[in-house]
């Protein structure tokens, strides 16, 4: 165990499948080319990215031409959301968001803020689930939009995306609606027909494909406003070129996930209980943040630790030579407590001791069995040094 | 910018830490909603006041644990007047440097082994409590750390104005809006300001909101 890295922070990025990695070789050596006519090499690859689409539209129960590469999830949210917004900015100026919203969407709807638009902020409840009757009373007569993430980021709440749709049916003028399923993708069954969205976001690194490698699912018949100018390479959303090599890592990690997908879900499933039944069952005062069972995501643990903070715990895990992630104020960019866990009614201390563990196929019991051993013992450690911890213990003597 | 070894060292075998018995003194600066909080306790000489023994408790990060580690070793053996002289910038020198960001739990370390010192001095006739006044704001000022360069805002003349007035507390600040941590600054000085009973308001200013 001391040898290797134990990574189980697989939410942000993933490690690219080594079979992933032997399919994007040929790309960027011999057939690199762009696709173009009348010629063989362009015809190659018009033929390849035609087989990669396929592959990925398959996954989605998409048709080919309607899914679009892109540079990576984050591009794929702002060609749809600009565009969308563009091409509707006539028809209202009202559009609905959450609170725990990845923030793509929560940053797209700051700057459509300051653009003059109106945004609604539906608020969480205690296990960071958005409900479709909040969606309801938020809609108004000029409500273009409403956007939100399939599965959140921080505490994999699964959110009623059959109630959603219900809502946005029976609304009396069409509502657009955008889906970031980046933590969804490849760790539930994810229908766009059943779905009923307009457009819907993926991206490869997150299911052992490469960085910088995403597609956006437009509807057919969907209008968005052009957010990149330039020449079209590979696709006419995202202009310009585009990696034919990490198209094709893309479309070799979804075929290794979704050959199948019942099989990953159920060990991602398996491995995450386990996880939470050895926390729950070695390390006192600990709280599950997020919902228990079939409505969280079959990866995502997160946990309170109570009267330590998560920078120190996470800095220890790592000398241990374990990576996870912590929501503590202290590990941020911007010194703030995680934005998801606060709308959700948690506390400072609960943000600053949480941890988040996110699973892949590539993990195993035992790394879990050492990581929690570990885990343990600093918390014994950190526990010691803690005022909080030992104004408690104190008073219990 | 990455943890210095030193800062490794210390936050994963910190010194003197732990809760010393019949303290003669004690402090807790810093609270849990701003992510860190650290206890600090004295045994005091009587006849030298020579710090004898110190001991620290922290709910906080590997700065803050590092540095109140680091600062517990500079202040044993030392009388209060010599530790009085410890400062955050000497320790962050000690313990090679910090990243900008991190420089605020350094500052709470060191304020809480002053706090410490100065309840001790109290408690035994050796000064007066003092007076809050504008001279109280500007100190407590001095202890809040602009994260992005790792220096306190009146060094870095952020604060171009302080009023004080019957627990009134007037502060302009020179923070832009599109400054992401105006926010940060504005809530740390709130922080530091109303554990004093005296203060009552504090309106805080910038030039554009």
């Amino acid at each position: 165990m001391n040898n290797h890295r134990i990574y189980m922070d697989n939410c942000v990025t993933t490690p690219v499948a080594p079979e992933v990695l032997e399919v994007m070789k040929p790309y960027f050596l011999e057939k690199f080319w762009f696709p173009g006519t009348f010629i063989s090499t362009g015809e190659e690859t018009n033929a390849a990215i035609a087989q990669f689409k396929e592959i990925i539209a398959k996954a989605l129960n998409a048709s080919p031409e309607e899914i679009h590469f892109t540079s990576g999830g984050t591009l794929a949210n702002n060609i749809a959301l600009k565009g969308l917004i563009g091409a509707n900015a006539n028809k209202g100026r009202h559009i609905i968001v959450s609170l725990v919203d990845y923030p793509d969407l929560l940053t797209n709807a700051a700057y459509f803020e300051k653009q003059g638009f109106e945004v609604s902020y539906l608020e969480p409840d205690s296990e960071g689930w958005i409900s479709a009757d909040k969606l309801k009373e938020a809609i108004r007569p000029d409500t273009i939009l409403f956007m939100s993430t399939v599965v959140n980021h921080v505490v994999g709440t699964i959110q009623p995306m059959a109630d959603y749709k219900k809502v946005i049916e029976t609304a009396d003028h069409k509502i657009f609606w955008h889906l970031d399923a980046g933590q969804a993708f490849g760790k539930m069954h994810l229908d766009v027909q059943d779905l009923g969205v307009d457009t819907l976001s993926v991206s490869a690194h997150k299911i052992h494909g490469p960085q910088g490698i995403g597609a956006l699912f437009v509807k057919k018949g969907t209008k968005l406003s052009q957010l990149i100018h330039g020449v079209t390479r590979v696709d006419q959303l995202q202009t310009g070129g585009i990696s034919i090599a990490l198209i094709a890592g893309f479309a070799k990690a979804v075929e290794m996930t979704f050959s199948d997908l019942d099989a990953n879900i159920s060990y991602l499933r398996e491995l995450s209980n386990y996880l939470l039944e050895k926390l729950e069952s070695t390390i006192p005062d600990i709280e599950l943040n997020g919902p228990r069972g079939d409505k969280r995501v079959c990866h995502n643990i997160n946990v309170s630790i109570s009267y330590i903070e998560g920078e120190s715990i996470t800095m220890m895990l790592d000398l241990n030579g374990v990576t996870v992630a912590t929501g503590s104020a202290c590990a941020s960019q911007g010194l703030k407590p995680n934005y998801v866990l606060m709308a959700m009614g948690k506390n400072h201390i609960q943000s600053h001791g949480s941890m988040k563990f996110t699973l892949s196929r590539y993990n195993t019991k035992e790394e879990i069995d050492y990581t929690v051993e570990k885990l343990a013992e600093i918390t014994s450690t950190l526990r010691e040094r803690s005022p909080l911890y030992q104004a408690i213990h104190n008073k219990e003597r | 910018m990455q943890y210095s070894q030193t800062v490794l060292d210390h936050f994963m075998h910190p010194h003197n830490v732990g809760k010393l018995d019949n303290a003669d003194a004690e402090a807790t600066e810093g609270s849990p909603a701003c992510g860190d909080q650290v206890t600090m306790f004295l045994k005091v000489n009587p006849e030298t006041k020579v710090i004898e023994d110190i001991k620290f408790l922290s709910y906080g990060c590997a700065s803050n644990i590092a540095t109140a580690s680091i600062i517990t070793d500079l202040a044993k053996g030392k009388t209060l007047d010599e530790a009085k002289q410890i400062t955050w910038q000497q320790a962050m020198e000690e313990l090679g440097g910090l990243p900008p960001i991190k420089v605020h739990c350094a500052v709470l370390a060191v304020d809480t082994l002053q706090s410490a010192i100065s309840n001790y001095e109290i408690a035994h006739g050796l000064k007066e409590v003092p007076n809050f006044g504008k001279d109280t704001i500007i100190e407590e000022l001095k202890k809040i750390i602009y994260p992005k360069v790792g220096e306190d805002i009146i060094n870095l003349k952020m604060v171009k104005y302080v009023g004080y007035n019957d627990g009134e507390v007037i502060i302009d600040l020179n923070m832009m809006s599109f400054d992401q941590w105006r926010d940060n600054i504005a809530e740390e000085i709130r922080e530091h300001l109303s554990k004093y009973p005296e203060v009552k308001n504090i309106q805080i200013n910038f030039p554009d909101s």
